[in-house]
């Protein structure tokens, strides 16, 4: 947990200090603090300004404009569900209901406990694999939960999710 | 100039030269095409698509705003192909506006009350918008003829309106996100306070994040507001007024001197400044004193009547007692023992005629203007070059390549001379910003150096030294043009920079840069007002700052020269009238006998010869006893911020005091005869601005069921009253005619010279103007102003100065020495606060409180100390202190930093937090009484 407002900066300017993208941005700075934090504090939006010679109003047009980027910071798990065409094709919209469900949620977002971020993903890139959800970065299809059949999968699934929500992982 | 190309625009015959837009060329020759996202101004943007046309020979339908106009081109902009492409972007524009009323037909005829047939709700209606009556999205969907068949149904956005910041109210549900506020405040301001948020359907525009302008680095110049086509950016004050007539004329709070419309309510107020685009001197800009500090003229605090005393207390009389008093009281005080002091806002004509008062019925050179409390600043230039002012206009500096600013805040004191500083820094040219301060446009700076206070003609010593040294300077120019180079150079062998070095505390390195950078880079120009340099020490830098513009060649040529930045609204005229203690009209000596006699000679009474007392002197000798009666028109902040010492202590010692004001400010309080005068907004008159252009103030409203009196007409009644020949002018056009034949610099100025005006169009029965207000901003236009010296009717004027050589032949360059600073501190002071404002510190974030419907920035303010400082005070880094002066106390947060001076102390604080004092301010005209940010010495205590 972020303790207080100076390690937060600490941590800002030292996100900023050692981008390893080839041409230091204003995008490539938002992306190094979204990498270092999960989410774009507003003290970011100010340590940008400052690092890139802009202001805020330019750094926040930038931020706001991309919808990649969050301004709270992130549940401590995230899950990602594809609904690509070939994800939606092999039943995404049950193995979706079924993860909102378990999560109490009615779309993307936090859970009230900060425990879980849901994000829909347009695609995995793992369509071979489909349907596929990500749990904390790992994206995981019926071969990787070891499902035979869409029920079994989304019974699996429900059951990560869950357990991830009641804290037991 | 020729006109080179020739197009055809809807059947019409245009001539016109290349290089501008359709849209340009076609506005300008009071073509209409509709438009919404190009602003006249700013740069083309293409983006709604309003003003397609159509070409022959040309495929598809072009944006004429993006279009740059050729030879023989034909273009069509109504045919009714485009009439549907503009429906269709109409109806995607208001799909998100409320527009139940912008296709009715009788938009005109409906009342607020009014029921309605289309059944538009009363909040949705146009006549309920604040900008009803210039609102450019109505123009264009009338010129495009939606009709009734157009879908009334619209998403509205239901967020709620922003009324947080001062001076401003966002109404985001009226925004067609055009984009001209953003662009306005990042293009032609500089500043970008705002900016788009979200993407696609969500975007809006605003300061980042939810955030406010206070936070966001509003100077709050109105620009956006100007632009803004639509009811989403107003003015908060007078939303709900509508202007009934429009009038040009030029704001009175500092001497740039920006053109304004006014518009006037019904009711006979003042609601409103837009500031003009056609003028010469802010070309569109204006900044917040303009655009939101003329209330005052509104105020119902003005003096309605003469005020006598009587029994010690001031009571109403009339015209005739007062002035029939006056006149037998000042009588009996001819010669030295009395004083004038004419008002900082005076006209040249209330100027010329007060010291024409002062030296030929009284009898004395003690006259001066109140705002002329830095004569050292522009008088030196005499001497070097020829004339007392402004080399060059002020939209130069746009295009210079290096711009030198020393001491001056120039955003806060002198506004729109920081916008083409920062245009100019945005094409690339570099700032060098001397200042002990940390200011706004040192956020801009290429090189910024804070000299110890008070060192900086040590420092620019140094920095001509280094470009001696290094060979640096223009050695055609100055053999040409100057003289007494080898006499400056021999006294440059005292600015050894090690021993520069030790004085300023700027290091050898970055005295070298600053050298070079100025050098290297022209044309370059000097910006100076000397804010914090002690009085003995201002001759001595602004001698060193003609040195280094002649130096290196940057004397009469274009984007070149020295801008001094004086306080007063009308200092540059009032020195041109002579309104000053020891010239006569036209920078003529009072001891000049050939001078006198000529003035004899036109007043037909003998002069004066011995120098008067200035404004700086005059208190002191009225304590002393030496002066015994005054007469002061206006009232001036140096009166209560103690920059001139007690004066009303100063004043109760006259034996007699007359004060021509207003309002019964604190000095009227204690006259004997107060004389209501009117604004500048009820008069006529000339105000000369920092560029030498004379403009006029044009009457915008009547007086009305008041007895103020114009000064210039309060003057003249007091001399006539004295039976004083030469005073009966019928108007201050006869005033100036008198000067142009005394002021050879003024001698083709004259009214209607100045009140003609070319290619612009003006509403003629406003608001019921049948051509849509699009139109009024035509570019080709331009009001006359002129530049002086302008020697005869016939003549041209002089934009700028010595580029056809100096008035002597030669510049004379002048030798420096190095001085003393005196030490400003005392023992019960021992260090000196820096004080600093900026619109905003990206770094330090600020938070915002709401009290009573009003927001103010909350935020620990920092008090940056050099550790060893603060080791011998025993305060720690992030202790609270206490930061005392003479006669105020603030609390600030010690922050430890090596960046400090040791010695001195700064704190800079946020623009917002002037501005939300200036909005609450219950003062009549504060705005005139914008606190300086002076060096001032301190001590600290350690808060508990």
């Amino acid at each position: 947990m972020i303790s207080n407002h100076g390690d937060l900066r600490e941590r800002i300017r030292g996100a900023l200090a050692n981008q390893r993208a080839r041409t230091v941005t204003l995008l490539s700075s938002l992306l190094a603090i979204e990498d270092e934090l999960g989410y774009i504090p507003p003290q970011a939006i100010e340590e940008v300004a400052r690092f890139t010679h802009s202001t805020i109003n330019d750094v926040w047009g930038v931020a706001s404009f991309y919808p990649n980027f969050r301004f709270t910071p992130p549940g401590e798990h995230v899950v990602e569900v594809c609904w690509g065409p070939t994800c939606h094709l092999l039943g995404a919209q049950r193995l979706l209901h079924a993860v909102l469900g378990a999560l109490a949620l009615s779309g993307e977002g936090d859970t009230p406990d900060g425990r879980v971020s849901l994000k829909y993903n347009t695609c995995l890139g793992a369509c071979s694999q489909g349907p596929v959800v990500s749990i904390d970065h790992q994206v995981l299809g019926p071969q990787a939960v070891g499902a035979l059949s869409g029920e079994a999968l989304v019974e699996r699934i429900t059951e990560m999710v869950a357990e991830l929500e009641d804290g037991s992982v | 100039m020729a006109a080179d190309l020739t197009l055809f625009i809807d059947g019409r015959e245009v001539r016109d030269q290349p290089g501008k837009t359709i849209l340009q060329v076609a506005t300008e020759s009071g073509l209409y095409i509709p438009y919404l996202c190009y602003s006249p101004g700013m740069k083309p943007y293409g983006a709604c698509r309003m003003c397609v046309v159509e070409i022959e020979k040309t495929r598809g339908t072009p944006a004429s705003c993006t279009t740059p106009v050729a030879d023989g081109m034909v273009v069509w902009t109504n045919t009714p192909q485009l009439q549907e492409l503009r429906k269709g972007i109409v109806e995607l524009v208001i799909s998100e506006h409320p527009h139940g009323c912008l296709t009715c037909h009788r938009v005109e005829l409906c009342g607020p009350q009014d029921i309605c047939l289309r059944h538009v709700s009363v909040t949705d209606r146009c006549v309920v918008c604040p900008k009803n009556e210039r609102c450019e999205l109505k123009d264009t969907t009338r010129y495009v003829g939606m009709g009734l068949t157009t879908p009334l149904t619209y998403r509205y956005r239901n967020l709620p309106v922003e009324n947080k910041d001062p001076f401003y109210d966002l109404d985001m549900n009226l925004c067609i996100v055009c984009g001209r506020c953003v662009r306005v405040c990042e293009e032609v301001r500089g500043d970008s306070a705002m900016g788009f948020r979200e993407r696609g359907g969500l975007s809006l525009v605003g300061p980042a994040g939810g955030s406010s302008l206070l936070e966001s680095g509003c100077e709050f110049c109105g620009a956006c507001i100007d632009v803004c086509p639509v009811g989403a950016l107003v003015e908060r004050e007078h939303k709900w007024e509508k202007a009934v007539e429009r009038v040009s004329t030029t704001c009175p709070h500092c001497p740039v001197g920006c053109q304004l419309k006014l518009e006037v309510s019904q009711r006979g107020r003042v609601i409103r400044a837009i500031p003009q685009l056609e003028a010469g001197a802010n070309r569109g800009q204006a900044c917040f004193k303009g655009k939101f500090g003329l209330g005052f003229v509104n105020s119902r605090e003005r003096l309605k009547a003469p005020l006598v005393r009587r029994n010690g207390s001031l009571e109403e009389a009339s015209w005739e007692e007062a002035l029939s008093l006056v006149a037998e009281r000042l009588s009996g005080y001819k010669g030295d023992q009395f004083a004038a002091i004419a008002s900082y806002r005076g006209t040249n004509e209330e100027s010329y005629l007060l010291q024409k008062f002062a030296r030929s019925v009284m009898g004395t050179n003690n006259v001066d203007h109140s705002s002329n409390l830095r004569p050292e600043i522009a008088e030196p230039l005499r001497d070097v070059l020829g004339y007392a002012a402004a080399t060059n206009t002020i939209w130069e500096l746009e295009d210079a390549r290096c711009i030198l600013a020393i001491g001056t805040n120039t955003t806060e004191d002198h506004n729109v001379v920081a916008v083409p500083v920062k245009r100019a820094v945005k094409k690339g040219a570099k700032l060098i910003v001397i200042d002990s301060r940390e200011v706004e446009l040192t956020r801009y700076a290429t090189v910024w150096i804070r000299p110890r206070p008070g060192t900086d003609s040590i420092l620019l010593g140094g920095m001509l030294r280094a470009m001696v040294d290094e060979v640096m300077e223009d050695t055609a120019f100055l053999r040409e043009r100057c003289d007494n180079l080898n006499t400056l150079k021999h006294s440059l062998w005292h600015f050894d920079l090690n021993r520069v070095e030790e004085m300023t505390g700027v290091s050898q390195e970055e005295i070298r840069l600053a050298a070079r950078t100025f050098a290297q880079n022209g044309p370059a120009a000097i910006l100076y007002a000397l804010d914090n340099v002690p009085a003995s020490h201002r001759e001595e830098c602004v001698r060193a700052l003609a040195d280094m513009a002649l130096l290196t060649g940057n004397v009469g040529k274009p984007h070149t020269g020295l801008y001094p930045l004086r306080p007063g609204t009308n200092d540059q005229g009032s020195w041109d009238v002579g309104c000053v203690p020891h010239l006569l009209p036209g920078y003529q000596g009072v001891a000049d006998p050939a001078a006198r006699a000529a003035f004899q000679g036109a007043w037909g009474v003998e002069l004066p010869q011995s120098k008067g007392l200035g404004v700086r002197e005059v208190f002191e000798a009225a304590s002393s006893g030496r002066v015994k009666a005054m007469l002061v028109v206006g009232d001036s902040p140096g009166f209560s911020n103690g920059e001139l010492g007690d004066v009303l202590e100063a004043a109760q010692k006259l034996e007699f005091l007359v004060v021509q004001d207003a309002f019964l400010t604190g000095l009227a309080q204690v006259a004997d005869v107060v004389l209501p005068s009117v604004s500048f907004a009820e008069k006529e008159g000339t105000y000369t601005n920092l560029e030498r252009r004379v403009q006029p103030l044009r009457k915008v409203l009547e007086v009305k069921s008041t007895q103020a009196r114009p000064d210039w007409w309060i003057v003249c009644q007091i001399a006539r009253a004295m039976s004083a020949q030469g005073f009966d002018y019928a108007s201050p056009s006869q005033v100036m005619e008198e000067i142009s034949r005394l002021v050879p610099l003024y001698a083709g100025v004259s009214y209607p010279r100045l009140l003609s005006q070319r290619g612009l169009l003006e509403p003629m029965s406003w608001p019921n103007f049948p051509i849509p207000s699009q139109l009024y901003p035509a570019q080709g236009g331009q009001r006359a102003s002129l530049q002086w010296p302008c020697t005869s009717q016939e003549s041209g004027d002089t934009p700028i100065l010595y580029a056809g050589g100096f008035p002597r032949g030669k510049a004379r360059l002048a030798p420096l020495e190095v001085r003393d600073v005196p030490i400003p501190t005392t023992v019960e002071y021992p260090l000196l606060l820096l004080p600093g404002r900026v619109l905003h510190q990206p770094h330090r974030g600020a938070e915002i409180q709401v009290a009573g419907h009003k927001s103010y920035i909350g935020r620990d303010e920092l008090l940056e100390i050099h550790p060893s400082d603060a080791a011998d005070l025993g305060i720690g880094d992030g202790d609270w202190v206490e930061v005392i002066s003479p006669g105020t106390r603030m609390r600030l947060r010690a922050q430890l930093t090596e960046r400090a001076l040791r010695g001195a102390v700064s704190a800079t604080l946020l623009f917002g937090g002037l501005a939300s004092r200036l909005e609450s301010s219950e003062d009549p005209d504060p705005f005139s009484r914008v606190p300086g940010l002076k060096v001032l010495p301190v001590r600290l205590e350690k808060a508990v």
